[in-house]
């Protein structure tokens, strides 16, 4: 199975196909999902083959927090970065309750998240 | 000490007299006219403590009168009965003293001069007012006289006197002047000769000892007693009539014994007047006592003391409405200031949930400009990216595209933005035509996003006829982003959002907004519009929202009601005219 480095889950098209296309330019491979219910699919099909997720709070068909209770059931060890674009402190801490690696406010800083994917990486591999 | 008296004498005056203020503050007041509130308060404590006061000084003064009247009554009728107790005994005196003198000495002593003049003598000595005494025989001729007048030989057989003293054992004249041209009053005593035939002793008695006997009883400068005959000629003299033997109306039919009290009136005076028939055992006399008071003399005392009460009275009066309207300005004015002191706290509570209408439509706008933003960002990021990383062309399709992605992102924003300040300039909009369709849609399109994310199905329905209203818009919309927000916090995922409007009468529209959400506990739902009640934790709400919306719909000319059942759903349901009346709702 092909691995895939970062998993986008946004229902905002337009900024997942342009964070996509940032990632792909740094060499890294990507995947978009723009619903709770299709990302949950994809994870549940490549369970051991993705390096971190981010993902968005508001989401068409689940909220964000059941998609991440999700994503943990199929593989808890996968990091997830939660990228909102509102979230309240009240939701940070409920994210970081349910296991979420990170808690960043869009619009993200492309590097930042570049950095902190290589380090995941790293780590991973020792 | 001095700043105390200060703030008295402030609370003292009325300062809510010149009570003006501005329309919109106006509203808030529980009272508006103050001076009326005064006016009512001084004269319901001004009659509720004066009435008794002057209740009780009718009845003082008619308790009084009624006393003073039987008290005048009673006092004349007391020195009328003294009086005719004096005059009765004046003359029964000196006729039992002519009776004992007859019997003692017998005609022929009588008839001896010397003797008759002793007698006179010891008469005059034992009783007074005895001016000369004669013994006359049946045929009217004097046949012995004592005294200061010539008077012998004297014929009185025509005189009226004498064919009275003939005819009783004895008898007492009216005054006359008779030969002498003096007033005096005759006594005389029948006795019988040792021949068997009559004889008279007379007696003359000076008026002037009467005059005296009757003024030792008069009493005071309003007091007059005097005698008057059977046909009402005075006898004496009197104040009120005039000099001795003027006529008046003084007329009383002889023979009652008793003394009676009446009151008359003459030369326009209330006059107290007691008489009594001056009679005797064995004859009566000519005689009616007249005793008359005169009212308003004897009133003075009553009088002088109604004046100091009267000036009690006013003074009293006086002071009470000084201190009641005092307490009336004193009572206004705490009521005064602290409905101020609401009024204006309730409009700042109304500008301040006016703000949080504000803020929270705010929020919604920053969570619907936030993912064009970011769109944004990325976008113009990628286009960067392309520079760098594949050295693109500048004209190339893709940059295009990317750049008319962000032109689109930024009139997302762009849209947005005119929104919200377009709905916010109509906050200061006083009153227009309303169209209710296009405010509620303004008003879901900051709820659009979240009614997308949280799948709350909101169905607007609002038939084609529905009429433009002409309200207050900007306290219109107020009310319309509090209930749909409220609705909002209320409905869980899935949850419906129905607002229906129709037109119930030509100016009566009604406007539901019902939720399917978690609806409220009936121990709350009379509570919901009381201010600062809020069952939202950790002080997220103010408590206000729903309280200043039934306050909002009231100065509409509308009301407003609500039904929910937990678990359920809530309605609130609100009636407006379709044109509100300025007038009432300034």
């Amino acid at each position: 199975m092909q691995h895939t480095d970062i998993l986008i889950i946004d229902d905002e098209i337009k900024f997942a196909d342009m964070l996509a296309k940032r990632i792909e330019l740094r060499g890294r491979s990507n995947a978009v999902c723009y619903d709770g219910k299709s990302a949950l699919e994809w994870v549940k099909s490549h369970a051991h083959g993705i390096t971190l997720i981010l993902l968005d709070l508001r989401l068409p068909d689940l909220y964000g927090t059941e998609v991440l209770v999700g994503i943990k059931e199929i593989n808890p060890a996968i990091p997830v970065i939660i990228l909102t674009g509102h979230g309240t402190e009240k939701d940070r801490l409920e994210c970081e309750r349910l296991g979420a690696y990170r808690f960043i406010h869009k619009p993200p800083k492309i590097d930042e998240l570049m950095s902190i994917f290589e380090h995941i990486r790293e780590r991973s591999e020792c | 000490m001095l700043k105390i008296f200060q703030d008295f004498l402030k609370s003292l005056w009325p300062e809510f007299y010149r009570h003006r203020t501005n329309v919109h503050l106006n509203s808030f007041y529980t009272f508006t006219n103050y001076r009326y509130l005064w006016f009512i308060s001084i004269s319901v404590l001004a009659a509720t403590a004066l009435a008794p006061i002057c209740i009780a000084t009718l009845i003082y003064y008619q308790l009084i009168e009624t006393s003073v009247d039987s008290d005048l009554n009673h006092r004349t009728k007391q020195l009328t009965v003294a009086a005719k107790s004096a005059v009765t005994f004046f003359m029964e005196e000196r006729l039992n003293a002519l009776t004992f003198t007859v019997n003692e000495n017998g005609y022929e002593q009588l008839t001896d001069n010397t003797r008759l003049a002793e007698i006179l003598k010891n008469l005059k000595l034992g009783f007074g007012g005895v001016t000369d005494l004669s013994v006359l025989d049946a045929d009217g001729n004097q046949v012995a006289y004592a005294g200061p007048f010539n008077l012998e030989g004297k014929n009185y057989k025509n005189q009226s006197w004498f064919e009275q003293s003939l005819k009783q054992i004895n008898y007492i004249s009216e005054v006359f002047t008779g030969y002498r041209d003096v007033p005096h009053i005759i006594i005389t005593v029948r006795s019988v000769k040792p021949d068997g035939s009559s004889f008279i002793l007379r007696a003359t008695l000076d008026t002037e000892r009467l005059m005296q006997t009757l003024s030792s009883y008069k009493t005071g400068d309003y007091a007059d007693i005097f005698l008057v005959n059977h046909e009402g000629k005075l006898q004496t003299p009197s104040i009120h009539y005039g000099a001795i033997f003027t006529p008046t109306n003084l007329i009383f039919p002889a023979g009652s014994d008793e003394s009676e009290v009446i009151e008359i009136f003459l030369n326009g005076k209330s006059i107290i007047s007691g008489h009594s028939s001056i009679s005797r055992d064995l004859t009566s006399t000519p005689f009616t006592l007249m005793v008359l008071k005169e009212k308003a003399g004897m009133l003075k005392f009553w009088q002088d003391m109604s004046f100091k009460f009267n000036w009690i009275m006013g003074a009293s009066v006086v002071v009470i409405l000084i201190v009641i309207t005092f307490a009336s300005t004193f009572m206004v004015n705490k009521l005064y200031r602290a409905d101020k002191a609401k009024a204006e706290t309730m409009m700042q509570m109304e500008q301040s949930q006016q703000l949080a209408s504000i803020g929270q439509l705010a929020a919604g706008v920053a969570h619907e400009i936030n993912n064009p933003l970011a769109v944004i960002n990325q976008t113009a990021g990628y286009m960067k990216d392309l520079f760098s990383f594949k050295d693109q062309e500048r004209d190339d399709d893709e940059i295009v595209e990317y750049i008319d992605s962000i032109l689109d992102a930024v009139d997302r924003c762009g849209t947005i933005t005119r929104q919200l300040l377009g709905f916010v300039r109509q906050f200061d909009v006083k009153i227009k035509k309303v169209n209710l369709q296009k405010l509620i849609s303004q008003v879901l399109s900051f709820h659009k996003k979240e009614a997308e994310y949280r799948r709350i199905h909101v169905t607007v329905s609002i038939p084609d006829s529905f009429p433009e209203l002409e309200t207050d818009s900007s306290k219109f919309q107020q009310v319309l982003v509090n209930l749909i927000n409220n609705a909002f916090q209320a409905v869980e995922e899935g949850n419906c959002l129905d607002i229906i409007a129709s037109q119930l009468s030509p100016n009566t529209i009604e406007l539901v907004i019902h939720d399917t959400g978690c609806g409220i506990p009936e121990e709350n739902l009379k509570k919901i519009h009381e201010p600062f009640f809020s069952t939202k934790k950790n002080g997220s709400g103010t408590g206000l929202g729903l309280s200043i919306t039934y306050g909002l719909v009231k100065k509409l000319g509308g009301r407003i009601s609500v039904q929910s059942t937990e678990g359920v759903g809530t309605s609130f349901t609100i009636h407006l005219p379709v044109k509100i009346n300025e007038g009432r709702n300034a």
